[in-house]
């Protein structure tokens, strides 16, 4: 996988604002790409430690040879690019779970709902006025918009 | 509706699981809703039609009842929360009650399909439940048994996976603690009526729930609406803090080193983070530490030396001072209007009583909240009532002659460590009477002896007078005092108190859980000489009562709801999660309803009279508040006349007239109450 990823959703350390573990940034990023809220549809993670409380916002680093594009057998028009964004246009994509299988990370930065067939991933809100809903509505501001590429870690 | 389709806000089906005959069987929600909207309204109906009198907590026959509302899930704030409702093992007598619980359970419940669950029956092997998604299984405990809670949600998290949601119970819920909770994440319990005992008596250590569907809002732009405006000013940075003290007014105590302060939500989808998260904390348990969840009570594990102080714009507000309970926790007060007229009188600090019960001990404080976290155990009872009764009692001399094992000393960890496992594990003839809870307990050792004896040590900072307490905190219905005057939060005031009393009369345990009373300054100053005599009080009382049903039915927060300047809030959650109109009207009409069920089960299925609730609630309050003053017998009932008046009650009885039931649309309840000739 290439070592540099794109505009990414990052979550703050601790001492400057703490995931209150509320799952609001899920909820949202269902309800502003104009779904019903389910864990099937959210295209950020929220991992809770239900001991430590300190929940991890996993989201996707939108890496640079987008490998999920690259598995996708419908590329082009199941998967698309937008800049140095993959996105999944819901309507042409079969499910077949190929995107997520490729995804670098762990957990799986596409979310794949193998039973209803659902794949969906983080397109940052690209057509959004006012860029990603999970930065807007984190009600604790933890979670921001990494502008620049960045070292994957 | 349409039988078991799917509708915005609710999902469409109730469970009714049998645990001795290990069935499944689906209810349609729209048996029920909209009509009783959700939560605890649904609760109710269910109880009234399908319980009979002469049932006890730990009978099989008795049912938990779990239901969400219509907004959890759909991302409308504080909508996580839910409600359990079943015969309380801790309300003495023994009665129907709730409880309320945060967490992610409820949402992940209705992702599942699922609007709630009956659980009844008793299994005959220790078992927890699985439901995934449509499919819900019996599955064996027995690797189960014995674990604390986090271990337990560990263990549920490692067979199911890291997503899993769960309710569970501690050992003290398995050893049938009548303050047993059941717990889910981030530290929320359903504490106060002992429903983890019921779990224990059902042979059930957990409910695990995996859900992947969908919950859909009607109105979406609405629920943004909802999402900007509740809680305001919101949205903004939540940084650790490093607290150089701990405690406040008279407990506080330095910390070496600091300790390390969060907040955290309690439920999915709020947008708000009260609840006080303490980092690295010692633990009950080896030599690890721990972050654990404070919420209001906790803070007096860590010393309780002075009670808790009392502000008026706490209960009172006006249209240019009112905040949310949440901003306080969260320390996100808005600025004080210092123009009001009323600023002064909002705003002055009356301190607390003197009572002397422990001096502030951090790490002992942590080992108390942590064996509670891990045992199961009601925190407000092991903070506000064995504890407190464990120091007055010695300092009285009352315990020479009770041989526990280990001589009693409250400010000792040892000690604290020592008690808590003795209740939790019922271990000993002492760990045997204590874990029935202290209502019992109190009554097993003598009364008049062990509860009714005077505590010498109580002094008021607002006379600076001795005013003698009992030992045991008790009010009624099995419960200790809370923001009754006298005892734990004892410093509101004489109309403060009045009004939560009669809320506490006419339920079966602690209102001021979901029914934190709230009035507006206007009229306080109107009954403020004569609360007992005061219709506008009342109607106070009913704004409250009625509030706390909606919140537990919608659903939504105690901290966030009712906001007196913005009364249709809860309406306007309502139909953005349904798409069904509601005006703040109806859903008052609504709550009266719930209420009703409510009432119409305690006076079926445990006897409830005026009588009977005159004279559970007269005696605590003839202990003088901080100010010295009492109430009257003759006012007390005067109070009580124009509250059943305006509730539609029969003076004598207690009972609601046929006509009450009839106007809010509950005739069938009336007949099945009152068959042929018993008029109320």
């Amino acid at each position: 996988m290439s070592d540099k990823s794109n505009p990414h959703i990052v979550q703050s350390p601790p001492e400057e604002s703490f995931c209150a573990g509320c799952d609001s940034c899920e909820i949202i990023c269902a309800l502003a790409h104009g779904e019903a809220v389910s864990p099937a549809r959210r295209r950020l993670f929220v991992r809770r430690d239900i001991r430590t409380m300190y929940h991890t916002v996993f989201t996707c680093r939108h890496c640079d040879d987008h490998p999920c594009y690259n598995a996708c057998p419908k590329k082009g028009a199941a998967m698309r690019l937008d800049g140095c964004i993959a996105y999944i246009d819901d309507a042409e994509c079969v499910g077949c779970g190929a995107c997520a299988r490729a995804c670098p990370y762990d957990p799986p930065r596409v979310n794949y709902d193998r039973e209803r067939k659902l794949a969906r991933k983080c397109d940052l809100c690209r057509t959004r006025e006012g860029g990603p809903a999970c930065v807007e509505w984190c009600p604790v501001r933890c979670l921001s918009l990494l502008e620049i590429a960045s070292e994957v870690e | 509706m349409s039988e078991t389709t799917n509708s915005y806000g609710y999902v469409g089906k109730i469970a009714r699981i049998n645990l001795t005959t290990r069935t499944v069987t689906e209810i349609p929600t729209s048996r029920y809703v909209p009509e009783n909207i959700g939560g605890r309204g649904v609760c109710n109906r269910i109880f009234w039609d399908e319980m009979r009198p002469g049932i006890a907590a730990f009978d099989p026959e008795n049912m938990i009842i779990y239901m969400t509302g219509p907004t959890t899930a759909t991302g409308i704030p504080t909508g996580g929360r839910g409600v359990f409702t079943g015969i309380s093992p801790n309300s003495y007598p023994e009665q129907y009650a709730w409880s309320g619980i945060g967490g992610s359970v409820g949402a992940e419940l209705k992702f599942a399909g699922w609007d709630g669950f009956i659980v009844e029956g008793r299994a005959d092997a220790f078992t927890y439940i699985y439901i995934n998604n449509g499919e819900i299984t019996f599955r064996d405990a027995e690797p189960l048994r014995g674990l604390l809670v986090h271990d337990t949600q560990r263990a549920i998290a490692e067979l199911h996976g890291g997503e899993v949601q769960s309710f569970v119970i501690g050992p003290a819920g398995e050893n049938l603690m009548r303050n047993a909770t059941i717990t889910t994440s981030n530290d929320n319990v359903a504490a106060k009526s002992g429903f983890g005992a019921v779990f224990g008596a059902k042979n059930l250590k957990a409910i695990a729930v995996r859900g992947t569907g969908d919950v859909s809002a009607a109105d979406i732009p609405k629920l943004f609406e909802l999402r900007r405006r509740m809680g305001s000013p919101s949205m903004r940075k939540n940084p650790l803090v490093r607290e150089l003290t701990h405690g406040m007014d008279g407990n506080e105590i330095p910390v070496e080193g600091g300790w390390l302060r969060g907040q955290v939500s309690c439920s999915h989808g709020c947008n708000q983070h009260c609840n006080r998260l303490m980092l690295d904390m010692k633990s009950a348990f080896g030599d690890g530490r721990v972050n654990q969840v404070e919420k209001c009570v906790g803070i007096f594990a860590y010393g309780f030396q002075e009670d808790c102080s009392w502000t008026p714009i706490q209960n009172y507000e006006t249209e240019r001072n009112h905040f949310l309970a949440c901003k306080m926790l969260s320390r996100e007060e808005p600025e004080p209007d210092t123009d009001d007229p009323h600023f002064d009188a909002l705003f002055t600090k009356v301190r607390g009583d003197i009572l002397n019960f422990w001096k502030p001990d951090f790490d002992k404080g942590s080992v108390m909240m942590d064996m509670c976290n891990e045992y199961g155990i009601d925190k407000w009872d092991v903070i506000v009532w064995f504890f407190t009764w464990l120091s007055m009692a010695k300092s009285e001399g009352l315990l020479d002659n009770l041989d526990f094992g280990m001589e009693v000393d409250v400010e000792s960890e040892e000690f604290v460590r020592y008690f808590i496992e003795m209740i939790a594990y019922r271990r000993g003839e002492y760990g045997r009477i204590f874990g029935e809870g202290m209502a019992r307990a109190i009554r097993i050792l003598g009364k008049e002896q062990y509860g009714d004896a005077l505590y010498h040590g109580r002094v008021s900072q607002v006379t600076g007078e001795r005013l003698d307490l009992p030992v045991s905190l008790e009010t009624a219905w099995g419960h200790s005092y809370h923001w009754q005057g006298r005892g734990f939060e004892g410093t509101i005031n004489k109309p403060g108190w009045v009004a939560t009393s009669l809320e506490l009369m006419n339920s079966t345990r602690d209102a001021q859980t979901v029914a934190h009373h709230h009035d507006k300054y206007e009229n306080y100053l109107q009954f403020k000489d004569d609360p007992c005599r005061s219709p506008l009080l009342v109607d106070g009382v009913i704004l409250s009562e009625n509030k706390a049903e909606i919140k537990d039915s919608v659903t939504c927060c105690d901290w966030q709801s009712p906001d007196l300047y913005w009364d249709s809030l809860e309406a306007e959650m309502f139909a953005a999660a349904t798409g069904i109109p509601m005006t703040t009207e109806e859903l008052n009409r609504a709550a009266e309803r719930s209420r009703l069920l409510f009432r119409a089960i305690l006076i079926r299925d445990f006897g409830r009279t005026r009588d009977m609730e005159v004279a559970a609630i007269f005696p605590t309050m003839r202990y003088p508040d901080a100010s010295g003053e009492t109430v009257e017998w003759d006012e007390w009932n005067d109070l009580v006349d124009i509250y059943y008046t305006k509730r539609g009650y029969d003076l004598t009885t207690g009972f609601p007239t046929r006509e009450t039931f009839e106007r809010v649309g509950l005739p069938d309840v009336a007949e099945r109450l009152y068959p042929a000739e018993v008029e109320p």
